[in-house]
């Protein structure tokens, strides 16, 4: 028998299976939080911080990121408040300033609102959601990836750069790396970077913040049943 | 040493040991904690155990090596009991005249005294100095009698009676109501209730707990916690036994940064001593308590300090934060249930049971209650460790027991809490020292660190001094720390050079919100706010930055310029001789000239004109 919890997530009551994240109950009922490094079968880290909400417990609010929050019984929970909005824009404009050329990110920024980047661009091949490592080291038991240095140094990288011999060449951590689908237009050139906002012409309500999924490959991405995929 | 078996016997090994050290007619102490010794103190060590030798005093004279004792700007300094002289700044060669004038005559020798350098009195006696007498020492004050490498100058002095008290009258619920009724809060910085956290623990389901002390003491200008873990590691050691017993763990750890080198020593020592006495291991004192203690040494992050990291530093791994969604007391280190307490905290516990907790309630205010020690530093005449009861006004810290401004400057802001606090102008100095009043002024008390900040700081650049630092040590595992205070040290950067923007300001206070909302950890949530709070209160000094392209406190290297006053120069080359970039020429005793191309903004020759005539514009 599975066991249920009640979960109240932006005003809407929820039975969710006893143990899933608030982020899987979320997507899954349709109530749509933008997410990066989360990946349903991997261990949650809450590296982005894209998906964060906020959780009302005793009269007060708490930031956490929903991906590593696991639903329990009366939960009450926002994930569209103003203060979260906002900062998840701001998250979100700071990740499309670091990696403009993939257009998982920018559909992403765009998902939050971001409609302009007021940092200079940077345009760098990775965003350190580490998809790729824990993939490889959850799923195939295999660590050939891993985080190497410390703040602005960190990267992700092979065992003393050099392919290991227990690296089961998968290629998965290739499969799920956000920054492998260029943007539309196809790969930017370093100082010209723009935010193409083409995804924004596809969404059907002119809201800044949508309640459903852009319809492009991304809206796959956070995993929502409501975003209609356009193959 | 014997292991004692019985709590009775820890009573009479007191005894014995106390009538062992009454014997000696004097005492010297000579304190040589990491400051001390970097002040010159083991020199002076020496030669007074030679001079004592050189008499044949050593049955009459007694040379303890004790802790730092928190009056910084005076050592290596010397005190001779009975009567408590004080000698500051000791040389190695008055150490002759201290052991025949003082110790064999008992004669003071009036110019080693200290010298208050506000009404510029001579003072003898330690106690009546004014830097002392205005404080409340009842932990740093305990440095004093005991020297760390001996176990026994502590339990002579009551050492581990509160924990024979715990565990031979008192159940692990009364130990954490005593706590609750204490109130003491966490002294790490945060400022959560200890009781609460213990109680957490307590009730959480699990054979095995854990006790660890956080002894990785990163901030820039705050050294607390080395100093009473290296002055008297005994009574962290006791609180975390009675700790242990009241959440019922059995093994402990205290992480100490591998930095603090005879803190690691002294601690080892420490617990050493303990096992051999039976303090420490399997069924302690005979009454079938077992806890044992580890030390543990970080890996040089000051990310480690947050109670997460320094979990998963201790298990082993990489030490990065986790998300704290499930509290430490239930899953912690290696998931189970753990209490992490600060080196303070811990060295509070035994003074708390033995002189009960509403002892310590009564000292502070209602909801900060009892002393707290901070590491007064910066542009101050007395820097040192301070410890004042919560609740004192910043001024009475600063002026009363820090002396004032040095050299005629003013004082314009403290930096409170390290990185993670803020800013607090000179019009917020009535503010009581205590964890809500000075959240709620944009600081916050943190560890303790104190940085005085007089009118040659340039706000701007001190927001950037700790950006740097926070971006450093940021782990860059989640995007608002790593990418947001990267971002926000471009803006300052910007800022300081002279090319920013107004726009730019806007930007960063609305970076720094998101960051200190968005953050994993609480290195991240706080790291915004020395730039929040210098904006708070010293917008104008941004605002010169961007708009008059102008550093009034002349330190953003950018926007300032050396020159010299035609007139003033003699042409004397004292300048000139000085610059280490060549930027100065000129013939003798004609005017010399700055070639601003050259010039590195260093101020070495403003240092060196005796005449004035280098000009910072």
């Amino acid at each position: 028998m599975p066991e249920y919890v009640n979960v109240t997530i932006d005003g809407a009551k929820i039975r969710a299976n006893k143990g899933t994240s608030v982020i899987d109950v979320a997507l899954e009922y349709g109530i749509c939080i933008p997410n990066l490094c989360h990946m349903k079968d991997l261990n949650p880290i809450g590296a982005c911080r894209l998906c964060i909400v906020e959780l009302v417990e005793g009269g007060r609010s708490k930031v956490t990121t929903s991906c590593t929050l696991e639903a329990k019984e009366g939960m009450v929970i926002f994930s569209h408040s103003p203060k979260i909005v906002e900062t998840r824009k701001l998250i979100a404009e700071m990740l499309v300033a670091e990696a403009p050329n993939s257009r998982a990110i920018q559909d992403v920024a765009v998902r939050c609102g971001v409609t302009k980047v007021r940092f200079p661009f940077r345009n760098k091949n990775c965003v350190m959601c580490g998809r790729c490592v824990r993939a490889c080291t959850e799923i195939w038991r295999s660590q050939s990836l891993g985080f190497v240095g410390r703040g602005k140094k960190r990267h992700v990288a092979l065992p003393f750069h050099e392919r290991p011999d227990f690296c089961k060449r998968c290629w998965y951590c290739v499969d799920i790396c956000p920054m492998l689908i260029t943007p539309c237009d196809g790969p930017m050139e370093p100082g010209n970077e723009y935010l193409c906002n083409k995804c924004e012409s596809q969404l059907t309500m002119a809201l800044e913040s949508p309640d459903t999924c852009i319809q492009c490959r991304l809206g796959k991405g956070f995993g929502c049943p409501r975003g209609v995929t356009q193959e | 040493m014997e292991k004692i078996n019985i709590p009775d016997t820890l009573k009479s090994f007191a005894q014995r040991k106390k009538s062992e050290l009454e014997q000696y007619e004097t005492v010297i102490t000579v304190p040589s904690g990491t400051c001390c010794q970097a002040a010159g103190s083991l020199p002076v060590l020496l030669s007074l155990q030679k001079a004592v030798e050189k008499k044949k005093l050593q049955s009459k004279v007694r040379i303890r090596v004790s802790g730092c004792q928190g009056f910084c700007e005076q050592e290596p300094m010397v005190v001779i009991e009975p009567g408590g002289i004080f000698y500051g700044r000791v040389k190695p060669e008055d150490v002759k005249e201290i052991v025949e004038e003082t110790v064999i005559n008992k004669n003071i020798i009036d110019r080693l005294l200290y010298a208050d350098p506000v009404s510029g009195k001579k003072v003898a006696k330690e106690e009546e100095i004014p830097f002392y007498k205005l404080q409340d020492r009842t932990i740093l004050g305990e440095n004093k009698f005991i020297d760390p490498c001996d176990i026994g100058e502590y339990i002579a002095r009551g050492g581990y009676s509160a924990f024979v008290k715990v565990i031979t009258t008192l159940s692990p619920d009364e130990v954490i109501a005593e706590v609750k009724t204490s109130g003491i809060r966490g002294r790490g910085g945060a400022g959560f209730p200890t009781w609460k956290k213990w109680e957490e623990c307590r009730n959480a389901p699990g054979e095995i707990k854990y006790v660890i002390c956080n002894a990785d003491e990163g901030d820039p200008g705050a050294y607390m916690d080395r100093s009473v873990l290296e002055g008297n590691p005994h009574a962290i050691l006791e609180g975390m036994l009675i700790g242990a017993f009241a959440v019922g763990a059995t093994q402990g750890y205290i992480y100490v940064r591998n930095e603090y080198p005879l803190a690691v020593k002294n601690s080892r020592i420490a617990t050493d001593q303990a096992r051999e006495l039976g303090l420490l291991g399997k069924n302690i004192l005979g009454t079938g308590f077992d806890f044992d203690i580890h030390i543990s040494r970080g890996g040089g992050a000051f990310v480690c300090g947050e109670s997460s990291a320094l979990m998963e530093s201790v298990a082993g791994k990489v030490g990065e934060p986790k998300p704290k969604d499930v509290h430490a007391t239930e899953r912690g280190l290696f998931n189970l249930p753990t209490t992490l307490n600060n080196v303070e905290t811990w060295a509070n516990v035994p003074l708390i049971i033995k002189q009960g907790g509403a002892w310590f309630s009564s000292k502070g205010t209602e909801k900060s209650t009892g002393t707290k020690i901070f590491a007064l530093t910066g542009k101050i005449k007395n820097t040192g460790l301070v410890e004042v009861p919560m609740g004192t006004t910043l001024r009475r810290i600063i002026y009363d027991i820090g002396g004032g401004p040095q050299g005629g400057a003013q004082i314009k802001a403290v930096q409170t809490g390290g990185p993670s606090g803020g800013c607090l102008p000179t019009l917020k100095f009535e503010l009581p020292v205590d964890f809500e009043a000075l959240s709620a002024a944009g600081s916050m008390v943190g560890s303790g660190g104190m940085v005085v900040m007089d009118d040659h700081s340039c706000m701007v650049d001190v927001a950037k001094y700790f950006l740097t630092f926070l971006q450093d040590e940021s782990c860059g595992k989640c995007v608002p720390c790593r990418i947001g205070v990267d971002r926000m040290l471009e803006i300052i950067t910007d800022i300081s050079e002279g090319h920013g923007t107004m726009e730019q300001l806007d930007l960063l206070e609305e970076v720094s919100e998101a960051v200190a909302v968005g953050s994993l950890c609480g290195l991240g949530k706080t790291a915004p706010n020395p730039v929040l709070s210098t904006l708070r209160y010293f917008r104008h000094e941004y605002e010169e930055h961007i708009k008059n392209k102008r550093c009034s406190a002349g330190v953003c290297r950018e926007l300032i310029h050396y020159s010299i006053d035609k007139e003033k120069c003699n042409g004397c080359g004292l300048c000139l001789k000085a610059c280490p970039h060549g930027a100065v020429t000129g013939k003798k005793k004609k005017i010399h000239v700055i070639n601003n191309e050259l010039c590195n903004k260093c101020g070495i020759c403003k240092e060196q004109c005796k005449f004035d005539a280098v000009i910072l514009s």
